[in-house]
């Protein structure tokens, strides 16, 4: 509806209406990312600032919300990078290691046993926030916000193997938190899950 | 781990996604049926996905900070009203140049004019308004303004408060950017319309009216000191506010 002409203001208009359409999610997931909401509202205007200003970027006929979420992680990444040289890189590398050792350590457990716990939204997302950042993007993006592995790995910037492998670990690790949490209660989806396959 | 227990946990991501080519997605599920780790691995990774999409809708319902929706809506408008402003702010600015061309050339061969004047100060009024418009409910105290035509300028003017005759509101004295900065300007609110006053040192003219570029320029000169009146062009609703200040101003 945006796309068809840049120039003319109705479609600015419709560009800017569209793009506020998806404040509520991007603000979801700029908390995520900040972990708090000072920080989060910050992020979230940086992002319609610089969308509104480089609207005529926007090509059109692809998807506005890929678009928005690829801005708001870049805005992300630079802020990271500006306030620690290279920490996002260094931090990155040292989880992806730190996962490989924990996941080889782990007791396994016959999927008979385990057994999935629900769980409220607050330990879920308290869950969520445990995950090291790199592995809470790729899974929030993926099964929150549905986005491709190949819009994923645009807006992470790194290749789609590492996407796919950040998805699988912090899945995994996802998974063993809420299942290790003190209060959630036993319920056998998980289960379900394995085993309808069979 | 089999080494093809290596191979198909790679392949997990896609198969608790559903995006596995249906021939792999069979594989997989062989695989798993057959190998108790990796059926383990398979129930972490398909059970977190599962939790996750059940979950999404109130995961991304974040309750937003009051006003975050307001600010990026003035944000969108902002940079329309930006996009706006430019083309007009450009014909003034065209307009000011060839202007400030034409009395360069006049001024060689005679005094400035009373109508050259007001067109020099119709586009300082507009660029004025336009660059430096002053905050929402900003209201500048005429005694500081007074204060301020001392100090900078050496001035000793009575400056027009705000008040409810005719709607005024003094919003800001600053340097008008004409004659090197020598020139205050007093930029008032007048029932809701952009009004500017300029003080003149030293210079006495005649009193007279013009109009330029849509605004109505008055010229008077009282105590030694020339006042120049800029208001939108013959607007009714600020005759009223014009007259105040013309009769407050010494």
């Amino acid at each position: 509806m945006f796309g068809r002409s840049s120039s003319a203001p109705s479609n600015a208009e419709d560009f800017s209406a569209e793009a506020l359409t998806f404040l509520e999610p991007l603000f979801a997931t700029a908390m995520r990312l900040t972990r708090n909401r000072a920080d989060a509202e910050d992020l979230v205007q940086d992002t319609f600032v610089k969308a509104f200003r480089h609207s005529g970027q926007f090509k059109r006929g692809t998807n506005l919300r890929a678009w928005l979420y690829t801005i708001l992680h870049n805005t992300w990444r630079n802020r990271r990078r500006d306030a620690s040289r290279d920490a996002v890189e260094v931090d990155s590398e040292q989880v992806e290691q730190a996962a490989e050792g924990a996941g080889g350590s782990e007791p396994v457990d016959t999927p008979e046993r385990i057994l999935m716990r629900s769980t409220l939204d607050a330990d879920l997302q308290a869950a969520l926030d445990e995950l090291p950042d790199a592995f809470r993007q790729a899974v929030w993006l993926r099964d929150v916000e549905e986005f491709t592995y190949a819009e994923i790995a645009e807006m992470l910037n790194v290749p789609i193997g590492t996407v796919m492998s950040r998805i699988s670990r912090g899945r995994r690790m996802l998974f063993e938190k809420l299942s290790s949490a003190p209060d959630a209660r036993v319920l056998p989806v998980a289960a379900d899950a394995a085993g309808s396959r069979r | 781990m089999k080494p093809n227990c290596r191979r198909i946990c790679d392949l997990l991501t896609q198969y608790a996604d559903g995006t596995l080519p249906e021939a792999q997605q069979g594989e997989v599920q062989r695989h798993l049926d057959a190998c108790p780790p990796c059926r383990v691995i398979a129930g972490k990774e398909c059970g977190a996905r599962q939790l996750l999409r059940a979950s999404a809708d109130r995961l991304r319902a974040e309750p937003l900070p009051p006003g975050l929706r307001t600010r990026c809506q003035a944000l969108s408008a902002g940079q329309g009203m930006a996009r706006r402003w430019l083309r007009p702010s450009i014909r003034f600015a065209i307009a000011a140049m060839l202007i400030i061309f034409v009395g360069a050339l006049l001024s060689i061969v005679t005094r400035q004019s009373d109508a050259l004047l007001a067109a020099q100060l119709t586009a300082d009024h507009v660029k004025c308004f336009g660059l430096f418009r002053p905050a929402e409910g900003t209201r500048m105290d005429a005694a500081q303004a007074q204060r301020m035509l001392v100090e900078r300028f050496g001035l000793d003017v009575h400056v027009p408060p705000s008040s409810t005759e005719g709607s005024v509101d003094l919003l800001n004295a600053r340097r008008c950017l004409y004659a090197d900065g020598r020139i205050p300007h007093l930029m008032y609110e007048a029932n809701g319309q952009d009004m500017s006053l300029f003080v003149l040192e030293g210079e006495s003219r005649a009193p007279a009216e013009f109009t330029a570029f849509g605004h109505h320029t008055r010229i008077w000169s009282r105590g030694g000191n020339t006042f120049v009146l800029i208001t939108p062009k013959a607007d009714e609703s600020v005759a009223a506010a014009a007259r105040y200040v013309a009769a407050e101003a010494h």
